[in-house]
């Protein structure tokens, strides 16, 4: 056995094990915890799926913490809940995130669960009817929610005929053609050594974690990691605007997105410094000074580059979402594009690049607070090859980032007008908003709205 | 243990000869579950502290808290609305003669603020950062700045009347907000939980600079405040920084809070309408319970976790599983005291079902215990989330902060924890049975104007 690394951080230590026959696992040892935080991290999601399954990696992650073949699902949840225990999951297009907290005292019986969930799940046949029935009404649900809707359409347009078109619960009519053994396949597909990473925050010693942990891989079956799937948004080359039709709202959720960045993008650091102080920051960000502050179109405003659940080996995508007054909308829009150009032309300030220097450096040691924080940057580390930087390497990083390099990357990385725009709102008074804001424009020049969706059709 | 003790401040403040104001109480220390103290302290002009001083990480909470919210404003003969608590607490980020408006962000920003905001409520109003520990000093000043020498500028108040606005729109737009509306209208009809923390647009637009004045003068003192910071800290750095920026601070007179009593409820109560967002509908039922600091608070917040925590929980084995919901929870809030179901129904059912279900589960409740699994199951969730909350810097100082503006009493949420070992299944069936009865509850529900559909 190799110990590749040990860090000592006051009485807080980490450290990440391997070897071809053993485990992967990353430890952050708190002695001072009263809780164990488990993850278990399959290194495969949703971009594996068939275009029109959509959804069975959920379902068969679901399904595994619903009966094994020693306990149904009542027996396993209520032995789980019993310990003071929860075991959920998380499905995400490139992984999959089982994520375990326990009162320490019961940490050890709650590895027998969590391993009698991820070798031995039973998959019954009404356990998967139920489970389809309540994701199928979750996915109707979100016709409700007006702030998940832009982004579905986004998906939609921007990554049609890929698997990152439908988010990873999938669609009603993808769900409904899932069959229990199309699940079965998927798990059998999924849960193999190569595929596995282990992540433990917890107050016992690595040497305890490593017996259990050898025992479990024991069990599970070789197999090799798929070559990874890249997925280039198709974006528009002049802004585009969707409006998804619902009326009597007085807000409207406003989206424009373009192609973002990926996590190995050496380019990362430079976007997100000119990311925090055009948008990204709240209170602060120009976004945010102008349309909230000067002039109260909005309470919302923000951009980002982790819209897909953060940076991955996906480009993904920039978005800049707002939520104004029904009444700003058009105005809002406007307003946000003109100043995507002043900064995609003109980047930034010295004073807005100083504040977002100052306020990432100084506050980069919340990122290490806790066992938890400092266990999630070691697994994205490793899960996307990119160093966790200790603070005087963060700092020097930041503190060289002019406005020179903000312009280049901006021209490198992004586009002054290929913006996908989603508005959710009613769609004749988005008409005529968008009329009156365009008065003495030609025709041929103003935005229209190129496509109306429904939102029944988002969630079909 | 509470034990007093005073300590001079003196050597700290030579030249200033203001000896008097240059001492603070110490109320008392409490152990908590890691073995950690929290230390409480009051300064001569009413201001109190808590402080738990952890050294894991170089970093602090610091939040403060005031002993006012949409209550006081309802209730204040002078102001008689709704709404102004909450954009008032919008306008403490509007700048006051040292720092300007956009300077406290911007500062707090620089220092590496994290998780900085403002939150209003029914009975209080809180501000809240993290900051790297080193910046303590500065975190303070600021803070102290604000609550002693806020301006409040007549054409910033108008900005922020439509950034306010806006915010209220967008509640406006979810069907669950008209649901929690309706519900205190309907459990209420005297005490002022029945007016929303947010107010109406046309009161909001309404509001001038002299109320807001008036409300900051009255409400925002050093007597109607507490300090509470977790984190990186210790009593010899932070109580001479608290009494140098909070320290001449003068006491105020604090109107009381006069409630009328609200009139004993004989029947069940019900209320229906429609939403044009929703597409599904919405289920609310609120019992009357008694407050936090009532020993039958102790059984029912146990009762709403058997009801609705985890995957076993009672509620969304029976309405979620059986896909009659999407989403089902109860629980217990304190000012309005209320024990609350709230049920989203999926689009093929009805609130009509899920009420029968609900009143079915309650019915099993009162004809029997439950099992001591399932009590055991509902006392280590609780302590799994507790443990979850004590070890983050934020939540610690949240669960301080809400208890003690609810009961007086920080510590009241630890309290009620112990209390849970020393519960046994009947004391919960003995709540249901006293608590859960038709005659004791309000039904809210709010449906899709065309179900399925947008309108």
């Amino acid at each position: 056995m190799k110990r590749l690394l040990l860090v000592t951080v006051g009485v807080l230590f980490f450290s990440i094990w391997a070897l071809a026959e053993e485990p992967r696992l990353i430890h952050e040892e708190d002695p001072s915890a009263l809780i164990s935080d488990i993850q278990v991290i399959v290194k495969t999601g949703a971009v594996e799926e068939p275009l029109n399954k959509t959804g069975i990696t959920n379902i068969f992650s679901e399904l595994m913490l619903r009966g094994t073949k020693k306990y149904d699902r009542q027996k396993f949840q209520s032995n789980l809940e019993k310990l003071g225990a929860t075991l959920g999951v998380s499905v995400y297009h490139d992984r999959i995130v089982f994520s375990g907290r326990v009162i320490k005292e019961n940490t050890f019986e709650f590895m027998k669960l969590l391993e009698e969930a991820l070798l031995y799940p039973k998959f019954l046949e009404t356990e998967f009817n139920s489970l389809k029935v309540e994701i199928i009404n979750e996915i109707a649900h979100v016709k409700n929610s007006n702030n998940r809707l832009g982004g579905l359409a986004i998906r939609q347009e921007l990554f049609k005929g890929t698997p990152l078109e439908k988010p990873v619960v999938g669609t009603l009519s993808t769900v409904r053609t899932i069959q229990l053994n199309d699940v079965v396949r998927s798990y059998n597909n999924a849960l193999h050594r190569a595929n596995l990473l282990f992540a433990i925050a917890s107050p016992f010693k690595d040497s305890q974690w490593k017996v259990i942990l050898k025992d479990i891989w024991k069990k599970l079956p070789d197999g090799a990691q798929r070559a990874r799937r890249v997925f280039e948004p198709k974006v528009p080359t002049e802004p585009t605007l969707i409006v998804i039709h619902k009326p009597k709202t007085s807000t409207g959720v406003l989206t424009f997105a373009q192609r973002g960045i990926t996590a190995q993008d050496q380019e990362r650091y430079t976007l997100g410094v000119g990311n925090f102080s055009f948008g990204g920051e709240p209170l602060v960000s120009r976004l945010f000074r102008t349309i909230r502050g000067e002039l109260g179109w909005t309470y919302a405003i923000n951009s980002g580059y982790g819209s897909m659940g953060g940076l991955s080996y996906q480009p993904g995508l920039y978005t800049i979402v707002s939520t104004p007054s029904v009444e700003f909308t058009a105005k809002t829009l406007f307003k946000t594009l003109s100043s995507w150009q002043d900064y995609l032309r003109k980047g930034l300030k010295k004073d807005e690049i100083v504040l977002a220097q100052e306020s990432l450096v100084n506050s980069y040691p919340f990122e290490f607070e806790s066992s938890e924080k400092r266990l999630g940057h070691k697994v994205y580390s490793e899960l996307y090859g990119v160093p966790t930087l200790s603070q005087e390497e963060y700092k020097k990083i930041i503190d060289n980032i002019g406005n020179k390099e903000i312009r280049k990357s901006l021209k490198d990385k992004q586009t002054e007008k290929g913006w996908l725009i989603t508005l959710v709102a009613d769609k004749d008074m988005v008409e005529k908003l968008l009329a009156e804001e365009q008065k003495g424009i030609p025709t041929e020049q103003q935005l229209k709205i190129s496509k109306v969706i429904n939102p029944s059709d988002l969630v079909e | 243990m509470q034990f007093k003790k005073f300590i001079c401040l003196g050597l700290v403040l030579v030249g200033t000869l203001h000896l008097e104001a240059a001492s603070y109480e110490k109320l008392g220390e409490k152990k908590l579950f890691n073995g950690e103290t929290v230390q409480e302290y009051k300064f001569p002009n009413g201001l109190k502290v808590l402080m738990v001083a952890r050294s894991q990480a170089p970093v602090l909470t610091y939040q403060t808290w005031f002993d006012v919210g949409s209550l006081n404003e309802k209730l204040d003969k002078k102001l008689n609305k709704t709404g102004l608590a909450h954009l008032f607490e919008h306008m403490m980020f509007r700048g006051t003669p040292q720092y300007p408006d956009g300077k406290f962000d911007e500062i707090t920003s620089r220092l590496g603020s994290d998780k900085q905001n403002a939150t209003t409520y029914y009975y209080r109003t809180n501000y809240y950062e993290s900051v790297p520990a080193y910046q303590l000093e500065k975190i303070m000043e600021l803070e102290a700045d604000r609550m002693a020498n806020l301006h409040i500028d007549a054409e910033l108040l108008e900005k922020e009347k439509g950034a306010v606005v806006g915010e209220l729109r967008r509640a406006l737009d979810n069907p669950n907000r008209l649901a929690w509306d309706e519900l205190m209208r309907l459990m209420y009809a005297e005490s002022p939980y029945r007016y929303t923390v947010l107010g109406t647009e046309e009161e909001i637009k309404g509001f001038t600079q002299e109320e807001a004045d008036y409300f900051y003068k009255t409400f925002y003192a050093p007597n109607n405040c507490t300090l509470i910071v977790v984190g990186d800290t210790k009593e010899e750095i932070l109580l001479p920084l608290v009494e140098k920026f909070y320290g001449k601070m003068k006491t105020q007179e604090i109107p009381k809070l006069e409630f009328k009593n609200e009139p004993a409820q004989t029947q069940e109560k019900r209320w229906e309408g429609k939403h044009p967002q929703a597409t599904s509908e919405v289920m609310l039922i609120g019992y009357r319970v008694p407050s936090v600091t009532d020993p039958d608070a102790i059984p029912l917040s146990l009762l709403s976790s058997h009801l609705s925590q985890g995957m076993e929980a009672r509620l969304r084995k029976s309405l979620v599983d059986k896909g009659i919901a999407v989403g089902a929870s109860a629980g217990v809030s304190s000012r309005p005291d209320l024990f609350e179901f709230s049920v989203a129904l999926s689009e093929k059912h009805t609130a009509e079902e899920a009420l029968k279900v609900i009143d079915r589960e309650i019915a099993l409740l009162h004809q029997s215990q439950i099992s001591k699994p399932a009590f055991e199951r509902a006392l280590n969730q609780e302590l799994l989330n507790l443990y979850g909350s004590i070890s983050d810097n934020n939540s610690l100082a949240n669960l301080f902060g809400e208890y003690l503006m609810l009961s007086g009493n920080h510590m009241r949420g630890l309290e009620i924890l112990e209390g849970y070992k020393k519960l046994n299944p009947s004391d919960l069936q003995k709540a249901a049975k006293k608590y859960f009865r038709k005659e004791n509850r309000s039904v809210v529900i709010v449906r899709p104007v065309k179900k399925g559909k947008v309108s």
